[in-house]
C-alpha cells in the first residue's frame, strides 16, 4: 500500500521535484553576487556576455518596485548590495555551464560602504543604516503589524506587556539574569532552491519549490504590477526545505530574466549559494526572572536582539514568535518582552524549523535551571510549580485549553530517569505557537476511480500529502490510494495561508472535514471546505491571540563529558510531542526523529562561520549537519495522544527543546553554557570556569567570549 | 570552445595517463574520486579548463602484498582499504584511519592517491601513512621515484609532485608491532579531525604524527627519542605529550582554535601512547 503513495518513487529516483521541472526552449540562469557585505553598485557592464545569452543589470529592472513578505525592502537586483552574496546582476543562457561562465564575464564596479555584522552593534547610534528609508510594510494577507523604528536598523519591534514587571521583580526573593546567544545556521535541504518562470501573453507562471505559493503569487503580482490572477505559482514536491523555501527567494529574478528573454528561465542554486539565500536568525537574548523563595515565578523580562540580516523577509514574524515563546509555558503575573528584528549585513534570515522558538527556549529554559540552582530546588519541581494548566491565562491574555505541558515534562523526566538521579540529565519544556491568524481551504471532487483533493499544502518530505490522503480516505470511506493530490497550483488549488508552522494537518484536516460534509450534502460529487482562524497579537502590547492552537512538547537528555577535551556524548535523548490525535503514525514518528536530529546539530555543532560577513563554510565538508553516527545511543521519543482530542501539529515541536535539555544536563554537572553550539571548546571553557582555572591554553573560544557573560546589549 | 566547457581527458591505461599528464601538466587538473576537486570547483575556487580523470585506469586500482610490503594503487578507494582483508590483517591501524574518514559515500569515492596528492591538512590518512613509514611512488615518462609522505607533503595543499608526474602507488612497509590511530572530532561523527594522532612503535623506534593541526602532518623525532628503548608508562606518555603540545603551532579553523587544539593534542598524544602501551 505504501508503494502507491510515493515512498518507492523517492527511493527509486522516479519522484520528480522542483529541480526537475523543464519547459520547452528554456534558458538557465546564473547570478552575479556581490563579494562585498555592503557596497553601492556603481556600474554593471554586461557587454562581454555573448549573444544567445540574456543579461540583466539593476537599471534593467528599475521599473519594478520592491518586494518582501513583511516589509517591501528588496529589489529584484540590488543597486546597493547589503550582504556578501546579494544578487546584483543575472544572466540566462542555453545551459547551466554557459550561464555560469557568462555570469563570470559581467563586470561590476562597487563602492564599498561600512558594514555591521551583529544585531546588538547595529543598534549603536553611529551604526550604518541598511535601509535609511523605512520600507513600506507589505500588506500581507496575514499581517502581523510590522513596527519599524525609523532612523534605526530595527525593522520590527514587538512588545509584550502583562502586569507590572518592575513591581514584580521588586517582590521577588531571587532574581537571576542571564544572556544567551545562538548563531546563524543553514537549513541544508538535499534539494537546493529551484524555480522556473515563463511568461505567456502577459501572464506569469512560476514553478518553484516553495512552501508559500499564495504569498509568492501576491509578492510577484505586486512587483510586476499584475492582478494576482495574472500570476500562477505551481509548487512541485521539494526535496526538503525546513523553512528555507518560503516567500520570494529566486522567483523574482528568474521572472525578470524570463520577461527579458521572452523564453522560460530556470534557476537551480548550488550548495554554496544556499548559504547566502536564507539562514536561521542569530539571536542574543537576555532573560531576567524573579521568583519567591518557594519557587513561584513572579516576573520575567525577555529582551531579544534578532538578527534578520540584510532584508526583513519574515524576520518581524520570527521576532514576534521568538519573543512570546521566551515567556515559556508558565504562569507569570508580570511579564515584559521586547523583541527586535534588526538589519545587519549578513545574508537574510528567515523561517527555520521552530521559527524563533529554539532561540528563546534555549535562553528561557536554561535560565530556569540557573534559577532552580539559586533557589536550591529541583529544576523539575520549579517547572512543575509554575506550568500553565487548563484555564490559565498566558501572558498574551489568552486562556489556555487542552494544556498538556505537565504531561510532556513528566514523560521527558521519566524517560531519562530524572527523579531517581538528576546528575548528567537535563529537561526542557516548551510552548510554541502556530501561524495565527490563518486560513485554509480545500476542494474534493469525485472521479471515476476515487477522489481528487485540491489543496495548496506543499509537500517537502514532511508527509502532508500522506496525511491528507489518510484523512480523506477515512472521511470518504475509500483507500488512500484512491485519493489523488495534484501539486499545489494557485490557479486551481483553493487558498491556503502557507505550509509553515506545523499547521497543515491541523488546519487542512478541519477544512477537509467541512469539504467532505459539503460533498455529502450536495450530491456526492463536489465539496468545498474552509476554516478561518482569527486572532493575532497587538505588536505594541503583545495582547491578543498568539496562537489558536499550541504546540506543546518537552525533551530530556542524559549526557557524559570528556572533561579533558570538552567532548559531550549524548547518551540518551528523548522527545515528547503532544499530538492529540495521530493521523499518520509513521509520519509523525519521523517528524519527531527529524526534529530531534536537527536539534542535536543545533545543540552541538551547527553554525555558519562568518568573517566580515563572508560565509567561511559554505560546503558540507566545512558545515556539518548531523549524521546517523551522531544519534545518541538511546534515541527515543513519544507522541502523547488523547481520545477525542483534535489533531495537533508536530512537525517542529521537539527541535527547540533539544539544545536546552542538553545544556541543562551539562548544567547539572556544574557546566554553564550560554552560547550555542555547545562545542567541545566551549564545554572545556565551562569546565575551566567551574574548576576555577583562570588561564589554560584552551580557555576562551575562538571568538574570545566563551564561558562568560559579555552582557551584550546591556546599555 | 563552448562558453564554460571543460575538457574531460579520460585515459584508460596508465601509460596513456602518464603521457597526457606529461603533455598537459598543470593545465589539466588531475581528478580521481572527485571529493576534493569537486568541492573546489563547486565553490568557485578552481575553474579548470581541462580535467585529467584517472577513474578509467584499472591499473591504479590494485592492492597487493609483496615482500611484506603493502602496495596500494593510487586509485584504490578509502572504502576498499578499510575493508580489504590483507590490509585489515597486516596493517589494522591503516584500515582504521581510512575507515574513520567522512561517510561511506565519500569513502566509496575518495582514493589513496587523491588524499595524498591533495595534501589537505584536515585529512586522516596522511598522518597514519607517515607514522607507518609509507612512500608515494611518483611516475613520469622519465621514470619513477618513491618519496616518503613527510617529504611528499610540503605544506598547505602543496606537494613535491612535479607537473609531469602522477602519484601512481603508495607503498607501506611491514606494519610495526604496535600502531594506533586516534581521531578527535569536535563536530559531527562524519567531520574531518580537529586533532588526529598516529603513533607507531617498532623495535624501540617510536613515531608520533599529529594530523589536522598544521599545514602538514607534525612529527618531532627528538621528542619521540625521549622514549629511547623504554617501556611507555603514564609518566613517559605525559612527557612526550607535553613535548608535542609545546612544539606544535596549531592553526585555528571552524573545528577549534589554536589554543584548544594544542590542549587537545596534549591529551590525545598521551592517550595514543597509553593505548600503544596497553
Amino acid at each position: 500500500m505504501t508503494a502507491a503513495i510515493g515512498v518507492d518513487a523517492r527511493v527509486t529516483g522516479a519522484a520528480r521535484y522542483s529541480v526537475d521541472v523543464e519547459r520547452p526552449g528554456m534558458l538557465h540562469a546564473a547570478f552575479v553576487r556581490s563579494p562585498y557585505a555592503h557596497a553601492r553598485v556603481r556600474s554593471v557592464d554586461v557587454s562581454a556576455v555573448p549573444g544567445g545569452c540574456v543579461a540583466l543589470a539593476p537599471a534593467d529592472v528599475a521599473d519594478l518596485g520592491r518586494y518582501g513578505c513583511q516589509a517591501r525592502d528588496q529589489r529584484v537586483l540590488a543597486d546597493v548590495a547589503r550582504y556578501a552574496g546579494d544578487v546584483v546582476a543575472a544572466v540566462a543562457a542555453p545551459t547551466r555551464a554557459e550561464a555560469r561562465a557568462a555570469a563570470g564575464l559581467v563586470a561590476v564596479e562597487y563602492e564599498e560602504l561600512p558594514a555591521v555584522f551583529d544585531a546588538v552593534a547595529a543598534l549603536a547610534p553611529d551604526a550604518v543604516l541598511l535601509h535609511p528609508e523605512a520600507a513600506a510594510s507589505a500588506e500581507e494577507e496575514v499581517s502581523i503589524g510590522v513596527r519599524p523604528v525609523p532612523g534605526t536598523n530595527v525593522c520590527h519591534r514587538f512588545r509584550l506587556v502583562s502586569g507590572d514587571v518592575a513591581a514584580g521583580l521588586a517582590e521577588a526573593d531571587v532574581v537571576v539574569e542571564e544572556t544567551f546567544r545562538t548563531p546563524s545556521a543553514a537549513h541544508v535541504p538535499m534539494e537546493p532552491h529551484a524555480a522556473l518562470a515563463e511568461w505567456d501573453d502577459g501572464r506569469l507562471t512560476v514553478w518553484a519549490g516553495t512552501q508559500t505559493p499564495f504569498n509568492t503569487r501576491a509578492d510577484l503580482a505586486g512587483l510586476f504590477g499584475l492582478d494576482p490572477e495574472r500570476v500562477r505559482v505551481v509548487a512541485p514536491p521539494m526535496g526538503g526545505s525546513f523553512g528555507a523555501k518560503t516567500f520570494v527567494r529566486t522567483e523574482a529574478v528568474v521572472a525578470a530574466l524570463a520577461r527579458r528573454a521572452g523564453r522560460p528561465v530556470k534557476v537551480v542554486l548550488d550548495r554554496a549559494e544556499e548559504f547566502v539565500t536564507l539562514n536561521r536568525h542569530p539571536a542574543t537574548i537576555r532573560v531576567r526572572v524573579g521568583a519567591r523563595s518557594d519557587g513561584t515565578l513572579v516576573a520575567k523580562e525577555v529582551d531579544c536582539w534578532v538578527d534578520t540580516g540584510a532584508y526583513a523577509d519574515c524576520g518581524p514574524g520570527v521576532a514576534t514568535k521568538l519573543g512570546y515563546a521566551g515567556v515559556g509555558p508558565y504562569r507569570i503575573p508580570h511579564v515584559r518582552v521586547e523583541a527586535r528584528a534588526i538589519y545587519t549585513n549578513l545574508p537574510p534570515n528567515g523561517a527555520y524549523r521552530g521559527y524563533g522558538a529554539m532561540q528563546s527556549v534555549w535562553a528561557s529554559e536554561r535560565t530556569m535551571d540557573v534559577l532552580a540552582g539559586r533557589l536550591g530546588m529541583s529544576p523539575l519541581d520549579l517547572r512543575r510549580r509554575n506550568l500553565l494548566r487548563d484555564g490559565d491565562r498566558f501572558a498574551t491574555g489568552e486562556v489556555m485549553h487542552d494544556v498538556r505541558f505537565d504531561e510532556c515534562l513528566q514523560a521527558a523526566a521519566d524517560a531519562v530517569g530524572y527523579e531517581a538521579d538528576p546528575r548528567g540529565k537535563g529537561l526542557c519544556v516548551l510552548l510554541k505557537g502556530m501561524q495565527t491568524p490563518s486560513r485554509a481551504a480545500i476542494a474534493v471532487e469525485r472521479t471515476p476511480v476515487g477522489y481528487v483533493v485540491r489543496s495548496a499544502s506543499c509537500e517537502m518530505g514532511q508527509g502532508v500529502r500522506r496525511s491528507i490522503q489518510l484523512m480523506a480516505a477515512g472521511l470518504l470511506g475509500c483507500e488512500p490510494g484512491q485519493v489523488e493530490l495534484p501539486d499545489p497550483d494557485t490557479d486551481v488549488s483553493p487558498f491556503d495561508t502557507r505550509t509553515t508552522s506545523s499547521r497543515s494537518t491541523h488546519m487542512m484536516g478541519r477544512a477537509l472535514a467541512e469539504a467532505v460534509a459539503d460533498l455529502r450534502s450536495n450530491g456526492g460529487e463536489r465539496g468545498f471546505g474552509e476554516v478561518r482562524d482569527g486572532g493575532g497579537l497587538d505588536p505594541d502590547t503583545g495582547q491578543g491571540i498568539a496562537s489558536t492552537h499550541w504546540h506543546q512538547g518537552a525533551a530530556g537528555a542524559r549526557v557524559s563529558v570528556d572533561e579533558e577535551t570538552g567532548r559531550v556524548t549524548v547518551e540518551h535523548l528523548h522527545g515528547v510531542a503532544y499530538a492529540g490525535r495521530v493521523v499518520d503514525r509513521a509520519g509523525a514518528e519521523l517528524q519527531n526523529e527529524g526534529s530531534l536530529t536537527m536539534g542535536l546539530g543545533t545543540a552541538l555543532f551547527e553554525a555558519i562561520d562568518f568573517s566580515d560577513g563572508m560565509v567561511g563554510n559554505s560546503n558540507l565538508s566545512d558545515y556539518n549537519v548531523p549524521a546517523l553516527g551522531d544519534l545518541p545511543g538511546r534515541f527515543t521519543h513519544e507522541l502523547i495522544e488523547r481520545e477525542g482530542a483534535e489533531v495537533h501539529g508536530l512537525g517542529e515541536t521537539v527541535l527547540p527543546p533539544v539544545p536546552a535539555a542538553i545544556g541543562n544536563a551539562l548544567h547539572s554537572l556544574g557546566l554553564h553554557l550560554r552560547d550555542l553550539p555547545m562545542t567541545p571548546e566551549r564545554v572545556l571553557a565551562a569546565v575551566d570556569a567551574r574548576d576555577g582555572r583562570a588561564g589554560g591554553n584552551g580557555r576562551g573560544g575562538r571568538d574570545g567570549r566563551d564561558g562568560r557573560d559579555s552582557g551584550a546589549g546591556r546599555a | 570552445m563552448t562558453l564554460g566547457a571543460v575538457e574531460w581527458l579520460a585515459p584508460s591505461t596508465l601509460r596513456e595517463a602518464i603521457a597526457v599528464r606529461a603533455e598537459r601538466g598543470e593545465e589539466a587538473t588531475v581528478v580521481a574520486g572527485g571529493t576534493f576537486v569537486g568541492i573546489l570547483i563547486n565553490q568557485g575556487l578552481l575553474s579548470p579548463s581541462a580535467l585529467l580523470s584517472l577513474g578509467d585506469v584499472a591499473e591504479l586500482r590494485g592492492i597487493e602484498v609483496a615482500g611484506g610490503e603493502l602496495r596500494l594503487g593510487a586509485g584504490v578507494t578509502h572504502r576498499t582499504v578499510e575493508r580489504d582483508p590483507s590490509v585489515r590483517a597486516g596493517w589494522p591501524m591503516l584500515a582504521r584511519a581510512f575507515a574513520v574518514v567522512a561517510s561511506p559515500r565519500v569513502r566509496n569515492q575518495a582514493t589513496v592517491g587523491g588524499v595524498l596528492a591533495d595534501a589537505d591538512y584536515a585529512s586522516d590518512p596522511p598522518a597514519a601513512l607517515q607514522a607507518l613509514g609509507a612512500r608515494a611512488v611518483l611516475r613520469s615518462p622519465d621514470g619513477e621515484r618513491a618519496v616518503p609522505v613527510e617529504e611528499l607533503i610540503l605544506g598547505w595543499y602543496e606537494t613535491c609532485i612535479r607537473p609531469d608526474e602522477l602519484l601512481v602507488e603508495v607503498r607501506v612497509p611491514p606494519s610495526p608491532a604496535r600502531a594506533v590511530y586516534r581521531k578527535f572530532r569536535s563536530r559531527s561523527s562524519e567531520d574531518r579531525p580537529c586533532v588526529a594522532v598516529a603513533a607507531a612503535r617498532d623495535e624501540g623506534r617510536l613515531r608520533v604524527v599529529v594530523g589536522a593541526v598544521a599545514g602538514r602532518p607534525q612529527e618531532f623525532a627528538d621528542v619521540c627519542a625521549i622514549a629511547g628503548g623504554r617501556e611507555i608508562d603514564a609518566a613517559l606518555a605525559a612527557e612526550i605529550a607535553r613535548g608535542y603540545a609545546d612544539r606544535l603551532e596549531p592553526i585555528a579553523d571552524a573545528r577549534g582554535s589554536a589554543d584548544y587544539r594544542r590542549r587537545v593534542a596534549a591529551v590525545e598524544v598521551r592517550r595514543a601512547l597509553e593505548e600503544l602501551a596497553a
